[in-house]
């Protein structure tokens, strides 16, 4: 069943390991017919389509959640939310077919919005976003699976438009990695020379190519 | 990002820490509860939420219809830096309320070394640290918990003491000073009237006066109602008492992150070193019928995938077998995993073992405590080698490969032949090991040996003894290392300094007050946390209040001296505590209380003791 579930503002500081334990633990609560996997330690092996970094808002994450039978869409989705707290809600649920492509995989890139606040840091840093897409390269310190690597992150910047104090993004991800907003906003402070400020990131979505090559979201896609 | 609070959150490590808001809290509206509690833990919200008595009176508080309890903990230094730079207000994880707008603040008092954590988390609670200079809207700081037996170095912090099980004296606590305030009475007089409540003590109603030699001479009440001794609180039926069938689930991993559930309180093994197995005596079991139906509220409220039986001694537990078997059989469905910790050598049956691995394999430990018989003896430890090695050929031939003991250095009347011993029961694990036959074991054998250092304990009967001293403690240390330089076995061991202070502590006097004060001052803090103890701070505290740890941890007590808890009763009689001494000079063990009477004291009530009748 793949699920489409909010993260809220209360829990964006809730690590990926975390969210799913928290996701696993809810399942248990529902009592809907999961599946556990086999061996000492059976337990519900979730898969989320990507994973969102510790205090970032979600607004559209998607995981498969695997069942022992096949349950009703709808009265999957309330029982599941029944066992949820307010702040991690699903949205939607459908039953994939067996052979479905797993999420990951289909994932190419996430749209975001950033809420750099009226600040004058933020203010200089937002500036650079257009200079920035003028340039072919920008190498940055990128953590990677082996430590740290130097990459250029330019290409990984789909779009990017400013709105008043709000940055949206498409960010790509690679079968190397994504771009996390966070460095994207730690390079725009680099390029205005201010230090870096808190702000506030939200997952719009996560965005999959449809065949004709347009990037959708993963629920059109699925859906589609 | 407006907000000032979720502005740090932003700053900090581990923010999930400081949120709040996990599944089965309780959030009542703050404004409407007649009397707020904010139940602190002296310690990070990792260690907090691992704690069971937390949850129990936790869910006890918010069932009264008046009350609401709400939960705070330790910050870690970065959010303390963060707090303190901001200058916000150490807040309740539930509503973030500061915690000076309670009506009382409770501390539940685990550990020695996390004594100046309480005087932090009051004062970034904007509550004055010292209990004399509290005014009338002021909290009430209350504490209890184990090291509430050992109330006099918290003297000048703490209001009231609650001593011994808290699920009903919370309850009578928390209504008389709710009605204190709607009478209107002065801070003193509710301290007064709490004071009435057995098994309450208010220290600012005494005074102590002490000998040329620095020992105690007398505590004396100042008031007609503060009671000459204090009488612990003794839950008498665990079946009928309250225990959560939800409990918070935290986002964030925790220690002890599954369902613990209490089978039984109290331990008739008479260990002599063991203050808990003194404290919380006499043994009560929850029935089998009550256990199962709080385990499957648990599971079907958390969705916990593991449960842990807890107690002092699970494997005394009456039903121990017919317990497990119900529960898989519960469980098994939700592919709920079932540990069974603090298991004893000698009642660990293979039966049982087998029942453990049906759905999980969970980790061996054993606390043979000493290395040879005639020490095992002194401490009453009654564990043999033999024991020990049927039972970890068992194991072993069952699948396990790691297994866990622990010892304690520094016993009354150790001597360099004991500690050899502890190497010669890790070789002899070894040994059994690999007489397993090879396709029969599985491979990567890990023996882990920890010896923590002996701490003398009020009410044991050890009380009077002295503790090594750090340099003694070190050479022993040293020693042990060489010789268990054993393959397949790694050997931990404790920092003596840290043992010193936990028994200056536990010992204490209220001069100690004076020290934890002084400490605090100079940056003590997280005392627990190896990186941040500061035993050089911990020294000069001590000189600068012209006190010596000698005097407290490294003294051999008089039997007729006065003691700094000789107030507080405990049930168990200093005579017991006396005659086991004298026994355990001699090498003379005493039998487990379920198989003969051993007139601790607590017999003296009929009725109260599951063992004895």
């Amino acid at each position: 069943m793949m699920v489409i579930f909010e993260k809220g503002f209360a829990l964006r500081h809730i690590g990926h390991l975390d969210l799913m334990r928290t996701m696993q633990r809810a399942l248990r609560r529902s009592n809907l017919p999961i599946a556990y996997s086999k061996g000492f330690s059976p337990h519900v092996q979730l898969s989320f389509a990507a994973p969102l970094s510790v205090g970032i808002v979600g607004l559209r994450e998607a995981m498969d959640v695997p069942l022992a039978e096949p349950v009703e869409e709808e009265a999957f989705l309330a029982s599941l939310n029944e066992a949820l707290p307010p702040s991690l809600q699903a949205r939607k649920a459908r039953l994939l077919e067996d052979g479905f492509p797993s999420l990951m995989a289909l994932v190419a890139a996430s749209r975001y919005t950033l809420e750099a606040g009226d600040g004058p840091n933020a203010q200089a840093a937002l500036a650079q976003m257009q200079p920035f897409l003028t340039l072919d390269t920008y190498m940055a310190m990128r953590k990677t699976k082996s430590g740290e690597a130097l990459c250029n992150i330019r290409p990984l910047v789909q779009e990017a438009h400013q709105e008043g104090d709000k940055l949206h993004l498409v960010l790509k991800a690679t079968p190397q990695g994504s771009l996390k907003p966070g460095l994207l906003m730690k390079c725009l402070c680099g390029m205005a020379d201010v230090e870096e400020f808190p702000f506030l990131a939200i997952r719009e979505e996560i965005l999959c190519r449809d065949s004709g090559g347009k990037l959708v979201s993963i629920e059109e896609y699925v859906h589609g | 990002m407006r907000d000032p609070i979720e502005a740090l959150l932003e700053k900090v490590e581990k923010p999930a820490r400081y949120t709040g808001n996990e599944m089965n809290t309780q959030v009542k509206p703050f404004h409407q509860a007649e009397i707020t509690f904010a139940f602190c833990f002296p310690d990070t919200y990792e260690v907090a939420m691992s704690h069971l008595g937390m949850k129990i009176l936790y869910g006890i508080l918010n069932d009264l219809p008046y009350a609401l309890c709400e939960r705070c903990c330790m910050p870690w230094v970065d959010m303390r830096a963060a707090l303190k730079k901001e200058k916000l207000p150490l807040f309740s994880l539930e509503s973030r309320t500061p915690l000076h707008m309670f009506d009382i603040v409770g501390f539940t008092l685990q550990y020695e070394m996390s004594y100046t954590n309480i005087l932090e988390m009051l004062s970034l609670g904007g509550i004055p640290v010292k209990a004399a200079q509290r005014g009338q809207d002021d909290p009430i700081v209350v504490a209890g918990g184990p090291c509430a037996f050992t109330p006099e170095p918290l003297h000048a912090f703490i209001d009231a003491f609650m001593i011994g099980d808290g699920e009903e004296v919370i309850v009578e606590v928390t209504q008389a000073l709710l009605e204190g305030k709607k009478q209107g009475l002065s801070r003193q007089e509710r301290l007064v009237k709490i004071a009435s409540i057995e098994g309450v003590y208010v220290p600012s109603l005494y005074e102590a006066s002490y000998h040329a030699d620095g020992t105690l001479q007398c505590l004396r009440p100042l008031v007609p109602q503060a009671k000459s001794r204090i009488k612990k609180r003794i839950v008498r039926d665990l079946n009928a008492a309250y225990y959560p069938s939800s409990i918070p689930v935290p986002y964030t991993q925790i220690v002890h992150d599954r369902i613990m559930l209490e089978i039984m309180r109290g331990c008739t093994r008479g260990c002599r070193f063991c203050q808990a197995g003194m404290l919380y005596r006499p043994v009560r079991e929850r029935s089998v019928e009550r256990l199962v139906e709080l385990a499957q509220a648990l599971e079907g409220n958390t969705g916990y995938e593991e449960i842990s039986l807890s107690s002092l001694s699970s494997g005394d537990y009456s039903c121990l077998s017919e317990l497990s078997q119900k529960l898989m059989e519960k469980m098994e469905q939700k592919r709920v995993s079932l540990s069974l910790p603090s298991l004893r050598v000698d009642s660990f049956v293979k039966d049982s073992l087998a029942e453990t691995r049906r759905v999980k394999k969970s980790g061996l430990t054993f606390a043979p405590e000493a290395g040879t018989q005639r020490l095992r003896d002194v401490i009453n430890k009654g564990v043999t080698e033999e024991n020990l090695l049927t039972t970890l050929r068992h194991a072993f031939e069952q699948g396990w490969n790691s297994v866990k003991l622990y010892f304690m250095m520094g016993l009354p009347t150790e001597t360099l032949e004991d500690l050899e011993g502890i190497a010669k029961l890790a070789q002899a694990a070894v040994n059994t090991y690999y007489s397993v036959p090879k396709e029969k074991r599985m491979k990567g054998l890990r023996v882990t040996c920890s010896a923590s250092v002996f701490v003398p304990k009020p009410f044991t009967p050890f009380q009077w003894c002295p503790q090594d001293t750090v340099s003694q403690v070190r050479e022993k240390q040293q020693a042990l290392r060489k010789l268990l330089a054993i393959r397949g076995v790694t050997f931990h061991w404790h920092e003596s300094t840290v043992s010193q202070m936990e028994a200056c502590f536990a010992v204490g006097d209220r001069r100690m007050a004076d020290v934890l004060y002084r400490a605090w001052e100079l940056g003590c803090l997280l005392d627990g946390w190896t990186e941040h103890f500061h035993y050089d701070l911990w020294l000069q505290a001590f000189a600068d209040c012209g006190l010596d740890p000698a005097f407290y941890a490294h003294r051999q007590r008089g039997m007729d001296e006065v003691l700094p808890w000789d107030h507080i009763d405990a049930g168990i009689s200093k005579s017991f505590l006396q005659r086991e001494y004298q026994k355990a000079l001699k090498g003379e063990t005493t039998v487990d209380c379920r198989q003969g009477c051993q007139a601790c004291g607590l017999h003296k009530t009929k009725g109260l003791c599951e063992a004895c009748g």
